[in-house]
Order: C-alpha cells, then sequence, then structure tokens
C-alpha cells in the first residue's frame, strides 16, 4: 500500500503512459460504441492526441527533442486527417442526408 | 458549461507548469517529473473529457468536451517539457479543428436516432471484457513496485523543449519529412475543396453552353437536381 500511495507521488514515465494508454481505449471505445460519424472523427483525433502524449513522454524520460519534432508532425497529420475527413463527412451528408455510419455500406462485400 | 471552467484552470495550469519549469530543481520538493497534483488534476481533466466527449448525444457539447481534454493534454505537454507543442497544440486543435467541427455540426444540424453501434450480446460482452482487462492490468502497474524505473534523473537541459531546438531538427535532420507534411497538408486541402464543393457543373455547363441538346437533359439534370437539392 505504502508502494501505492508512492506511486501516486512520484510522477514518472509511467504514468504518461498509462494516461496514454487510457485515452487511446477511450477513443477506440468510442469508434466502435457511436454511429456518428463525427463523434468518429471525434474519437480519432483523441487517439492521434494519446499516440503523441506517449512519444513526447518516451522523449521527456530520453531527453530526445526527435519525439518532439515526431510528435509536431503527428499532429499536421491529425489537421490535415480532420480537414479531409470532415468534408467526406459532408459529401456523404449532401448525398444520404444523414452521417449514420451504418448506413453506409454500399462498398461491403 | 464545462468547456468554459475547465480551460480557465487548465490555462492557469499551463502557466504554472512553465513557472515549475525555470525554477531549479534543487529548490523545489519534487520529486519524479513532474509535480504530482498537477499531473493528476489534468489527468482527471483530460480522461473525464474524453469520455464525455465519447458519450455526449449532443454533438455542440462533445466537441466541447474534446476542446477541454485538448486544452488538459496540451498541459500535460508543458508537464512533459514540451512548451513549444503545448502552444500548438491549443492553436491547431483547440483553435483550427474545433472551429472546422463547430462548423460542419451547425451546417449537418442532425439529430441522431440511434447513437449506440453495439446491438449484439457478444460483442458487448467481449467490450465488458476487454474494459476489464485494462483497468486490471494498469492497476497492478500503479501498484507494482517496478513503477518508475523508466524515469531518468535529472532536469533535462535549459535547450530541451524549446522553440530554437525543434526548429534545428525540423531544418537539418527532419528537413525532408518537414517538407513533405508541408506538400501533404496542401494535397489536404485541395482535396477537401474538391470534396466539399457542391457538384454543379452539369448546370453550369447547361447554362453556359450555347446550343443546349434536348437529348442531353436525362442523367445530368437528375445528378444537377440532386446536387442543388443537397446543397440546400
Amino acid at each position: 500500500m505504502q508502494q501505492f500511495w508512492q506511486n501516486l507521488s512520484v510522477i514518472s514515465t509511467e504514468h504518461f503512459l498509462i494516461l496514454g494508454v487510457v485515452l487511446f481505449a477511450i477513443g477506440v471505445f468510442g469508434v466502435f460504441l457511436r454511429r456518428n460519424a463525427l463523434i468518429t472523427l471525434m474519437s480519432i483525433e483523441l487517439i492521434l492526441n494519446a499516440a503523441n502524449l506517449t512519444l513526447l513522454a518516451f522523449a521527456r524520460a530520453q531527453q530526445d527533442m526527435r519525439g518532439q519534432a515526431l510528435a509536431l508532425l503527428v499532429i499536421a497529420v491529425a489537421a490535415a486527417e480532420a480537414a479531409i475527413g470532415l468534408a467526406i463527412v459532408v459529401g456523404v451528408f449532401r448525398n444520404r442526408h444523414n452521417t449514420n455510419l451504418d448506413d453506409l455500406t454500399l462498398l461491403r462485400y | 458549461m464545462m468547456g468554459l471552467g475547465s480551460v480557465s484552470s487548465s490555462l492557469l495550469l499551463l502557466g504554472q507548469a512553465a513557472q515549475v519549469q525555470q525554477v531549479p530543481a534543487a529548490s523545489l520538493s519534487v520529486q519524479g517529473m513532474a509535480p504530482a497534483w498537477a499531473f493528476w488534476i489534468l489527468s482527471v481533466l483530460t480522461v473525464v473529457g474524453a469520455l464525455s466527449t465519447i458519450l455526449r448525444r449532443n454533438l455542440i457539447g462533445a466537441v466541447m468536451s474534446m476542446v477541454a481534454t485538448f486544452f488538459g493534454i496540451a498541459s500535460l505537454y508543458a508537464l512533459l517539457s514540451a512548451h513549444f507543442l503545448a502552444a500548438i497544440q491549443v492553436l491547431v486543435y483547440a483553435g483550427a479543428i474545433m472551429v472546422l467541427f463547430v462548423f460542419v455540426i451547425m451546417v449537418l444540424n442532425r439529430e441522431e436516432a440511434e447513437p449506440w453501434a453495439l446491438r449484439s450480446p457478444v460483442i458487448k460482452a467481449l467490450g465488458t471484457g476487454s474494459l476489464v482487462y485494462l483497468a486490471v492490468r494498469l492497476g497492478e502497474m500503479l501498484l507494482s513496485p517496478k513503477a518508475g524505473v523508466l524515469q531518468t534523473a535529472g532536469h533535462p537541459s535549459g535547450e530541451y523543449g524549446t522553440v530554437a531546438s525543434i526548429g534545428d531538427y525540423f531544418f537539418t535532420k527532419f528537413l525532408f519529412p518537414f517538407e513533405a507534411i508541408s506538400i501533404l497538408l496542401v494535397i489536404a486541402v485541395i482535396g477537401a475543396v474538391v470534396l466539399a464543393r457542391t457538384v454543379a457543373k452539369p448546370t453550369s455547363v447547361h447554362e453556359a453552353g450555347a446550343a443546349p441538346l434536348p437529348s442531353s437533359n436525362g442523367d445530368g439534370d437528375d445528378a444537377a437536381a440532386d446536387a442543388s437539392h443537397g446543397g440546400h
């Protein structure tokens, strides 16, 4: 139990990694649980942020700036993904008048 | 609303975290990589915001929770001595991406009939099982005496995380990825414009054409009618 309090009061790299895992899991559950395309896009942003947090935690532990440079590239890719994804959502809505992912089965099978 | 209060509190924390980094490590009683209270407050804010993002039915509320989450993550970046990335995170996510999402939600403005995608009990059992497994393993990690082995001793050097050092990397070792990402962003912008544009070409060609042929009225007019109907 003392170890538990010690782990709570001294923040190490593992704490940031655990937080990254929790955020990643929440993002994955958002993708699986929700049918709305916009919520799915937000969940993907959460997943990318969790990956970024992990990158920065390792970069900080190893005192290596390359992790931060990579995280900046990930942010740029996330911005591009959000722009394209939202454009696709708008296009789908224009054609089908809803954004329910379960209805988009044209390319299935 | 949840967004404003947590946003202001995380801004406050961001400032304090920046101050903590400037004070020499010896004068603080902070063990580990970051002050524990800041880490726990920020992680609770981040996780609650993320849960609220995926569980809310109201889309605008979900976006505001997402923004609160991103502020929390930005503050965590600052705790990890990545001050430049914390600023970029706030600018890109809480600025640009939030505006994009809010704009699209305002344009679409549709209530969803049935928001949850899981119906099969097998899938539900699998999801619950994996959640329980994850919780058990993470709790184990927090209790384990081996926690902290990844932590390196001492605070980073003064150059770590500054704009100058990131710029140094991007203009020497990361020059090619830097240029590639700029090309990717241009492609993304053009692609977004092409995808979201109203397809009204058949009508414009039809109206601009000198002599509209009676036989060309079939498919083109249907597509144009569909497109203009969807546009409104």
